[in-house]
């Protein structure tokens, strides 16, 4: 009997140890998170809407039904990428998720110069390299210094009504995601 | 010398199956680590961020998310009412009080994976405060039903489990620690389809 109360209070501090391992590996090991879901759908530097409104499944849970979102991924050891998006909606956000899908910035339109989106994500040693000559198209950009590889980068638009979706559609169609060259 | 295999067998058991399946139940529960209840209301304001705890963390992975920025918004789940019976899709609500700072918010009704409920009309689940109207100091009440009512009125269909989700956007309490003073309006039971 009190061999079976050992083994059984062994078994109890095993169990709290393999909660904590699996805890911790579960994030190494997830092929369920964003980044896995995003590669998926779509290549590197692809603006692709997370919601369900543009046919299928959405990319990614959790999304407002009220909001359109789209996303890309991008890798900085390719170099900065700027996201731009022309239109005026009634509200925009952003933000940049690392690999791992933590959110590491965000802003919304009135942050932005003028209400419109215009950003660049880099790291912070081409912070420096951008900083010395800076392209004169970049002056009214938001810089997000973010000091990962892998990212993501999400944009969420309000669709207050009906009579907003193509309005808000086209703003996220046209919205670019890429890797100027300076 | 069997029966130490034996006991070596329970042991093993009881550690791995015991461990795995509380992992499975905490990043299933709704309101877990790292939690902020306000009434009925439940936020995690910490997920997602680099500085979430690993039970956060986990639940990231496992589930997809991409959660809101500060900059963002807030979203807060409810999942009882307030005598504590758990949300129904048949069962009407009445949510009514006054709702924290913010630029707009959204309230929608959802399933269990916390996507909005498939009304099959052309009216969806989900209420924004741009459409709604207010109460002579400034508070809501929203109906939530499968009836239509009079006042501002949220669509629910269905039958089974219900949350309601609402989120605050641009608002001063994503970022704030004041977190425990602000407001959340109060869910009713209003009555049931039989």
């Amino acid at each position: 009997m009190r061999r079976l109360l050992h083994v059984v209070l062994l078994g109890l501090l095993g169990a709290g140890i393999v909660h904590i391992v699996v805890l911790m590996l579960v994030p190494e090991f997830s092929e369920r998170d964003a980044w896995s879901r995003l590669a998926m759908a779509s290549d590197l530097y692809k603006m692709t809407r997370l919601d369900a409104e543009a046919g299928g499944a959405p990319v990614v849970k959790s999304v407002d039904p009220l909001f359109y979102a789209a996303a890309c991924r991008f890798d900085l050891t390719d170099g900065l990428v700027r996201i731009k998006a022309a239109g005026r909606v009634p509200f925009w956000s952003v933000s940049v998720y690392d690999r791992n899908g933590h959110n590491i910035y965000s802003f919304n339109d009135r942050n932005a110069n003028s209400g419109t989106l215009d950003a660049v994500v880099l790291t912070p040693a081409q912070m420096i390299e951008v900083r010395k000559d800076l392209p004169e198209d970049l002056q009214g950009a938001i810089f997000v210094e973010a000091p990962i590889d892998e990212g993501i980068f999400v944009i969420r638009a309000f669709v207050p009504d009906e009579s907003w979706k193509p309005i808000v559609s086209r703003f996220l169609s046209q919205s670019s995601c890429e890797l100027p060259d300076y | 010398m069997l029966k130490n295999a034996l006991l070596t067998l329970i042991a093993l058991a009881i550690a791995i199956g015991g461990g795995g399946a509380s992992v499975w139940y905490t990043l299933r529960a709704q309101d877990g680590v790292g939690a902020i209840r306000i009434g009925q209301w439940t936020a995690f304001p910490d997920i997602g961020t680099p500085a979430a705890d690993p039970y956060s963390k986990a639940r990231v992975a496992r589930e997809g998310v991409l959660a809101l920025g500060r900059a963002e918004g807030l979203s807060f789940v409810a999942e009882r009412d307030s005598s504590g019976d758990t949300l129904k899709r048949e069962c009407a609500y009445r949510i009514e009080g006054g709702l924290p700072t913010a630029r707009f918010w959204t309230l929608y009704a959802a399933d269990e994976s916390l996507g909005v409920i498939d009304t099959g009309k052309q009216r969806p689940a989900a209420l924004q405060s741009y459409e709604v109207m207010r109460q002579p100091d400034n508070s809501v009440a929203i109906t939530v039903s499968g009836h239509p009512a009079p006042g501002n009125w949220l669509l629910s269909t269905g039958a089974g489990t219900m949350y309601l989700v609402l989120t605050f956007y641009d608002t001063p309490i994503a970022s704030s620690t004041g977190l425990s003073d602000i407001e959340m309006p109060r869910i009713q039971k209003a009555g049931c389809d039989a």
